[in-house]
């Protein structure tokens, strides 16, 4: 079966200013769990303010945003931070790891906030971490780890609370190419055991092994293109 | 899982445990000790002022309460004031005498300062002075004023009949006698005056200490004067000191009762203890200020730290953490350093005020409630400090702290 995990219902974004920037510009949009989707675009399409508006980092000035059936327009802050706690995990292009802490304390500072045990945390932590490959590193701190390998504790970290669905914005723009291989693989691979992807891409060959594409332009959806499987 | 079915609204609720509380509020700490310990300091020196100026005081105020309990406060002195025409009056010569019939009264002594000098020996000019003065006077004065030989032993009825004399301790000290082996003498008025005693010093009499004490009726024989008292002193019974000394006057003057000057000498120790007040409150606003300044201090570098910091509090709360969490994990790291610098502050402050107390002599009292006080104002000026800071990073935009090159 296939569920719902995240639904625009003709959301926009206005930014105030003069004129006021509609960043996004009523979208509409769903994503079925188990799914794997790009959003491309120009730089300045709105795709960043895309994501936070499904993150709901950000709440779109017009339109709902509907996560796991939950419209997270009617929710106070407590509980949209809880939704992101359980729901969503962030990848970001900066990897945005906290300096001076390991590897497994970085995974499991989202669930400290889910109001988890230490012990349960560093057990998950460390769990997560195994599938990302970084099992051996989980007392190193991101100070000595390379980029590709902080974007996979990022991506453990995304991963630890078991979201219903995971954002990535420009996973690879701060990789080279041999690396960003790798996290695409990764990506790919954790798609296959079951999460629900969505990345932001530049990358023209990333997103043509993406089995959807969602093209943004001036804040708005021009083409919501779906490859049929067949993927190595 | 609750029986009753939640909306599904309600079902997301981001908690942090207290334990979690205090491990994000200590992360800032933890990852910049060295900002910590500089942040912390201005606190410190404010408590540490502050809790050294109650600890001295209370100990220079224990010190002198104790010193009064050892002298008691039932020590009186009565003096002749001034006649009717502002002359210099005299008490009778039997007012000791008067004074000791009083019922309440357990001893009373007289001494009557004489014009005589007291020099080491009569090759000495009568013209050089050496600010030591001779007083006549009765056995009983060692008990009615509660004074320790330091040596040898005090005038009593035969000594009090002979050339012999007792000096006060500035008084040995300034004629140079050390000791009474070689049977030491000092030259009082023409003659020569063996000294049998030295006093300890008396603290609520430093006059007497440059005192040269000679009897009373050599005085009169020898020296030829008549030995007014100056001054009677006496003790009463502890209960009764405001009932004697309301017949004070009447009873060793009764003839100008309004010529006598009745005195506690116990009451300028008092009042020293009193007067302190003034210059604590004083100091204690000084330590406030540098408090409020180091609150300032920490402020301020919160602020910094909070800008510094934007991207970790987008990524906590894109993680989860809500407005509320981010705000407490600010308060907390700012109330943690001004703890810690109150921490030290207290140690200091008590470091300062032992350090003191023991070179003055005195014994450490360092109220509780100082020390209290001390950690309690830090958590106060800490926790106050913390909010602005904590407002501003709860209010950050999560969207746009984690953009990229944000
Ligand atoms: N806080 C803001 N205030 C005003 N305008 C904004 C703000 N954030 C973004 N914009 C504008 O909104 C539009 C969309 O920005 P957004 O960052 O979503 O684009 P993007 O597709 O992610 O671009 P890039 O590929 O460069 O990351 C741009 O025109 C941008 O200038
Ligand atoms: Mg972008």
């Amino acid at each position: 079966m296939s569920d719902t995990v995240l639904e625009l219902k003709n959301v926009s974004r206005e930014y105030p200013g003069v004129p006021p920037v509609r960043a996004i510009d009523n979208v509409t949009l769903k994503v079925m769990s188990g799914e794997y989707t790009a959003i491309v675009g120009a730089s300045g399409s709105g795709k960043s303010t895309l994501l936070n508006l499904i993150g709901t980092l950000d709440r779109p000035t017009e339109g709902s945003v509907f996560i796991d059936g939950v419209n997270t327009s009617q929710l106070r802050d407590r509980q949209v931070a809880g939704l992101r706690s359980a729901r969503i995990g962030f990848v970001f292009q900066q990897f945005h790891l906290l300096e001076g802490m390991t590897a497994v304390d970085n995974v499991a500072t989202g669930l400290i906030y889910q109001g988890a045990s230490r012990r349960s945390r560093q057990e998950r932590s460390t769990t997560a971490l195994h599938r990302v490959g970084l099992g051996h590193r989980c007392d190193h701190t991101p100070a000595m780890m390379s980029g590709g390998e902080r974007q996979r504790v990022a991506i453990a970290r995304a991963l630890v609370g078991d979201p219903a669905i995971v954002l990535a914005d420009e996973p690879t723009g701060n990789l080279d190419s041999k690396t960003s291989d790798d996290i695409v693989a990764l990506l790919e691979r954790l798609n296959a055991e079951g999460s629900t992807i969505v990345v932001i891409t530049h990358d023209r060959e990333l997103a043509q092994r993406i089995p959807r594409r969602i093209s943004l332009s001036d804040g708005q959806i021009v083409d919501d293109a779906t490859t049929t499987k067949e993927h190595s | 899982m609750t029986a009753v079915a939640s909306p599904p609204a309600t079902r997301f609720r981001s908690r942090l445990r207290p334990s979690d509380l205090v491990r994000t509020g200590t992360s800032g700490i933890r990852n910049r000790p060295g900002r910590a310990a500089f942040t912390a300091v201005g606190i410190a020196i404010g408590i540490a002022s502050m809790v050294a100026v109650l600890g001295i005081s209370a100990s220079s105020r224990a010190d002198l309460l104790a010193e009064l309990d050892r002298l008691g406060t039932n020590l009186l002195q009565v003096q002749p004031g001034q006649d009717l025409f502002g002359e210099a009056a005299t008490l009778p010569a039997d007012a000791p005498l008067m004074i000791r019939r009083i019922g309440p009264v357990d001893g009373a002594a007289s001494v009557a300062k004489l014009q005589a000098t007291v020099r080491r020996n009569d090759q000495i000019p009568t013209s050089a002075r050496n600010g030591l003065t001779v007083h006549a006077t009765e056995p009983g004065l060692i008990d009615t004023l509660e004074a320790d030989m330091r040596t040898g032993r005090f005038l009593d009825a035969a000594s009090a009949q002979l050339p012999t004399v007792v000096l006060g301790s500035v008084a040995a000290e300034r004629l140079g006698i050390t000791n009474l082996q070689l049977g030491p003498r000092v030259w009082i008025a023409d003659r020569w005056f063996a000294v049998i005693g030295v006093l300890e010093p008396m603290a609520l009499h430093a006059d007497l200490d440059r005192t040269a004490f000679i009897g009373l009726p050599v005085a009169r024989t020898e020296l030829g004067v008549k030995g007014l008292p100056s001054t009677v002193y006496l003790r009463t019974v502890p209960s009764q000191v405001n009932n004697v000394r309301a017949v004070l006057a009447r009873t060793a003057n009764p003839a100008d009762p309004n010529e006598v000057q009745v005195a506690r000498p116990s009451d300028a120790l008092e009042a020293r203890a009193q007067v302190d007040q003034n210059l604590q409150r004083l100091l204690l606003g000084l330590g406030g200020v540098a408090l409020l300044v180091g609150g300032l201090g920490i402020a301020n570098v919160m602020i910094i730290s909070v800008l510094e910091r934007r991207t970790e509090i987008g990524v906590r709360r894109a993680l989860g953490a809500t407005k509320g969490h981010i705000a407490v994990q600010f308060v907390v790291e700012s109330t943690l350093l001004a703890l810690l610098g109150g921490l030290f502050g207290v140690a200091i402050g008590y470091a300062a005020t032992a350090g003191y107390a023991r070179r003055q002599g005195w014994i450490i009292d360092l109220p509780m409630e100082a020390l209290v006080l001390g950690v309690a104002a830090a958590l106060a000026v800490g926790a106050l400090a913390g909010l602005y800071p904590a407002a501003r990073a709860a209010r950050l935009d999560p969207a746009e702290a984690v953009r990229p090159g944000g």
